[in-house]
């Protein structure tokens, strides 16, 4: 394992990961674009004109101020302001930030669930497995978007908005992430199925390695590629959720706008005159999604044994 | 108990069958506001939502002309027997939508009825009783000369007294008037008025009819289906217009009002509004503001001409006072006081200056951006180091959480139901009197027995000059105790169709008198 890592940048070169990518523009750009809007949004506060999340800031005579260029706009905002005279260029930054952290928030929490309860039902099979299995199918079928409406709703009258605002951001990585585990649950399943019949599988038993051990150690690392492309998808599908939870009012509160609520926040007005409010956003949230899918897409090509060995 | 009603309506068509009806009343009527009615007993709550669908199904005894003069409907005449009393003439042979004739004893009920009544007992106030002559003539007696008599006639609308009257199967009171309830009231209904109520689903959709035995032949209305959905989102609910979706539509946002005025096939109708848009300040929930000079601060903190100009687009006027322009307590001299460091510098005074958290509710559906201007006032209480909670409702579920006190600071808007500045005081700024229903609506429990007896006074004050002296006087004195603060006069706007016409049954109080709409 040593010796492993002291190569691992050069097997890193040598890989097939590394030679698709350098040969694959879309990959390359959609990589580039992912990198700086999480580097813009990490460095968020340093980066921002204005904090959008203080009241204080923001001056209600600012408010619906064209973006830069255009009649009646002030250089102090590049990207005009909303309607209560946040500056948009600070929210859309802080904003992109809270829709990550919540896409990456809930993923990582979706794959520890869905491979903790995929590994377990695939590997031990018989009754864990039915349950588990029931048990997803049971929340497959309702509709991520009712679950969280209804987790956020009751999380909402009991906590009070002020208490809920400052928790909002892991209410919503726990709901998103917690409704939508079925996914990676029933393909790490698949893989572990299709895993466990093979002979190295059987060779770690008659070693008398541990189950535990030969699931995690052995089975795991066979199966992590699908659960790769899966995540990368679920990551994209994640900040559209926290978008549309948003925009229906039970996401992010309006004092601490993501991009969804700020998306909400110019509905009235994209009509009247005042479009930036919904579309600046509206791009950013599309472009952000549209780059993770692209290097889902590309992940899945690269991971696919079939055109990979083929 | 749709089923009941359908039967029932049913039942009345057969009855009423042979009689020819009077105007071609064909024409169908899709209109949306920005909600439905919260229940169907138009004495469970004071609120324009509930007016306007008391004149759609309901007749008062006389109403508002759109210059603010009256015009009988029910009662064809009156006259001033003394100075406490004035004597009716009830117009003979209207029908209920029961089927039942309206007599002087359906108007000694509604009368009986809107004394018990939570919201309406503080109105009908200065009434001792109403005395019943014969079957087309009774008396409104008061106790002292009241010189509001026939504004407030205006709001009797009279009720079916048969209909209303016993048990129902589970045993309860049919008259019972409930807030938030199931009472009998709260879902059936039966009025004279234009139409009636074939469906209802409560926030989808309601369906009129027009009333084929309507006793008033002169109406020039000609729609004999109205179907009101409400829509909640201003900009869905101008798409809905512009998009033929629907032919009439209200309140209009001020955003939007160019794009329909640029728009061919619409006709817009604005007018400058006299109902006042508050906050209260919860004294008895929050200690700080039982100190003026919190209150005061919190005013000096609130710029009421960048709500006006910047959330309002203009469409509305910046309020430092309750009493609109050209109503008799208007004070001139109060204006708009927007000073952060002023307001600043009396938190510090009041020893608040490191703030405190509050908790703020909205509604989100019933005053024209009403949660828009709840968030821009949040913003401008941090300045002052008040933090806020700010949670937004749609109204169905503001009323109860209003009337339960629930939040520190509330909002509200009120138009004089007597188109006087003494019917904003008694229900927005009297201490709160469940008996007599002083202060019904008064959610800062803002409490000064000498404003409230100065207004009284002026109740009974027949000098014009005498009475608008002492109305300013109130409204100078709340100003400077920084009772509520007032926001601005919301306008109006209602948008259609071109072929309906809208703009001869639209006025100030913004109760469109739907049952003399003509559609071409």
């Amino acid at each position: 394992m040593t010796t492993a890592t002291l190569s691992r940048w050069d097997r890193f070169r040598e890989s097939f990961l590394w030679y698709s990518f350098k040969r694959d523009k879309v990959a390359i750009a959609s990589f580039i674009v992912l990198v700086s809007m999480v580097l813009a949004a990490i460095f968020a506060p340093l980066l921002a004109p204005a904090d959008p999340y203080d009241l204080a800031q923001i001056n209600i005579m600012n408010s619906e101020l064209p973006p830069v260029g255009l009649d009646g706009s002030d250089p102090a905002f590049p990207l005009g302001t909303d309607a209560q005279g946040r500056d948009l260029l600070s929210t859309i930054l802080y904003g992109t930030r809270v829709s990550l952290l919540i896409g990456f928030g809930a993923v990582v929490l979706q794959a520890a669930l869905g491979i903790l309860f995929g590994l377990l039902a695939g590997y031990l099979g018989g009754r864990v497995d039915s349950i588990l299995m029931r048990i997803a199918d049971v929340q497959l079928s309702f509709s991520t978007l009712m679950v969280a409406i209804i987790v956020g709703a009751v999380f909402k009258a009991s906590f009070g908005n002020l208490m809920f605002g400052e928790i909002a951001i892991y209410m919503l990585i726990f709901i998103i992430g917690v409704s939508e585990w079925p996914q990676i649950a029933r393909t790490v399943r698949a893989s572990v199925l299709a895993e466990k019949k093979k002979e190295y599988v059987d060779a770690a038993k008659v070693m008398g390695f541990r189950t535990r051990r030969i699931m995690f150690r052995h089975i795991l690392p066979n199966t992590l590629s699908p659960i790769f492309v899966i995540a990368t998808v679920q990551i994209a599908n994640a900040i559209i959720s926290e978008a549309a939870l948003s925009f229906l009012g039970l996401g992010m509160p309006e004092t601490q706008p993501s991009l969804g609520s700020l998306i909400k926040s110019g509905f009235d007005y994209i009509q009247s005159g005042s479009w930036w409010i919904t579309l600046i956003p509206g791009l950013v949230l599309v472009v952000l999604v549209l780059v993770i899918n692209l290097l889902g897409d590309w992940l899945r090509d690269v991971m696919n044994p079939r055109l990979y060995k083929g | 108990m749709k089923t009941l009603l359908t039967a029932f309506v049913g039942s009345m068509a057969l009855a009423t069958a042979p009689m020819a009806m009077s105007a071609e009343a064909n024409k169908e009527l899709k209109m949306a506001y920005d909600a439905d009615p919260v229940s169907l007993d138009i004495h469970e709550q004071l609120s324009g939502g509930m007016l306007q669908l008391s004149h759609m199904t309901f007749d008062p005894l006389i109403r508002w002309t759109k210059d603010l003069g009256f015009e009988p409907r029910l009662a064809k005449s009156w006259e001033r027997i003394d100075e406490n009393t004035m004597r009716f003439e009830l117009r003979e042979g209207v029908n209920f939508h029961s089927g039942n004739e309206l007599t002087a004893k359906d108007v000694k009920f509604t009368f009986d009825r809107l004394k018990q009544s939570q919201d309406y007992k503080a109105i009908f106030k200065p009434f001792s009783e109403l005395k019943v002559i014969d079957d087309y003539t009774f008396e409104l007696v008061t106790t002292e000369p009241y010189p509001l008599l026939l504004n407030t006639a205006t709001y009797i609308f009279p009720l079916d007294s048969e209909f209303y009257t016993g048990k129902t199967e589970s045993g309860k009171d049919k008259s019972a008037i409930t807030k938030h309830g199931n009472s009998f009231a709260s879902e059936n209904l039966s009025g004279t008025g234009p139409y009636v109520i074939t469906g209802r689903q409560q926030g989808v959709r309601v369906e009129f009819e027009r009333f084929d035995d309507y006793w008033d032949t002169e109406s020039p209305g000609n729609v004999g289906k109205i179907v009101l959905t409400p829509i909640k989102e201003n900009n869905t609910r101008v798409s809905a217009l512009l998009s033929g979706g629907v032919d009439f539509i209200a309140p209009v946002p001020p955003t939007d009002l160019e794009r329909i005025r640029r728009d061919k096939n619409s006709d817009l109708v604005t007018m400058s509004g006299t109902r006042i848009i508050l906050f209260h300040m919860n004294q008895d929930r929050v200690e700080a503001f039982k100190n003026p000079k919190v209150r005061e601060a919190i005013a000096y903190a609130i710029n009421q001409e960048g709500i006006a100009a910047k959330i309002m687009k203009g469409f509305a006027t910046p309020a430092a006072q309750m009493s609109p322009d050209g109503y008799q307590g208007h004070n001139d001299s109060l204006a708009p006081r927007f000073d952060v460091e002023k307001a600043q510098q009396l938190m510090k005074e009041a020893g608040y200056e490191d703030g405190f958290t509050i908790s703020m509710m909205a509604p989100n559906n019933r005053y024209v951006n009403d949660d828009k201007i709840a968030q821009a006032v949040a913003a401008m209480l941090a300045r002052i180091n008040i933090k806020v909670d700010l949670k937004t409702l749609p109204k169905a579920q503001y009323w109860p959480e209003y009337d339960a006190r629930a939040a520190d600071m509330m909002m509200i808007g009120w138009h004089a139901d007597t188109e006087d500045s003494a019917n904003f005081f008694e229900f927005l700024t009297f201490c709160p009197d469940a008996e007599s229903g002083d202060g019904q609506y008064n959610a800062g429990n803002y409490c000064n027995p000498d404003i409230d007896e100065l207004v009284n006074k002026a109740n009974v004050e027949t000098d014009l000059d005498k009475r608008t002296a002492m109305l300013k006087e109130v409204e100078q004195r709340l100003y400077d105790d920084a009772a509520f603060v007032p926001l601005h006069w919301q306008d109006l706007a209602w948008a259609s169709k071109k072929n309906v016409k809208i703009e001869p049954i639209l006025n100030v109080m913004n109760f469109p008198y739907l049952g003399d709409l003509v559609v071409e």
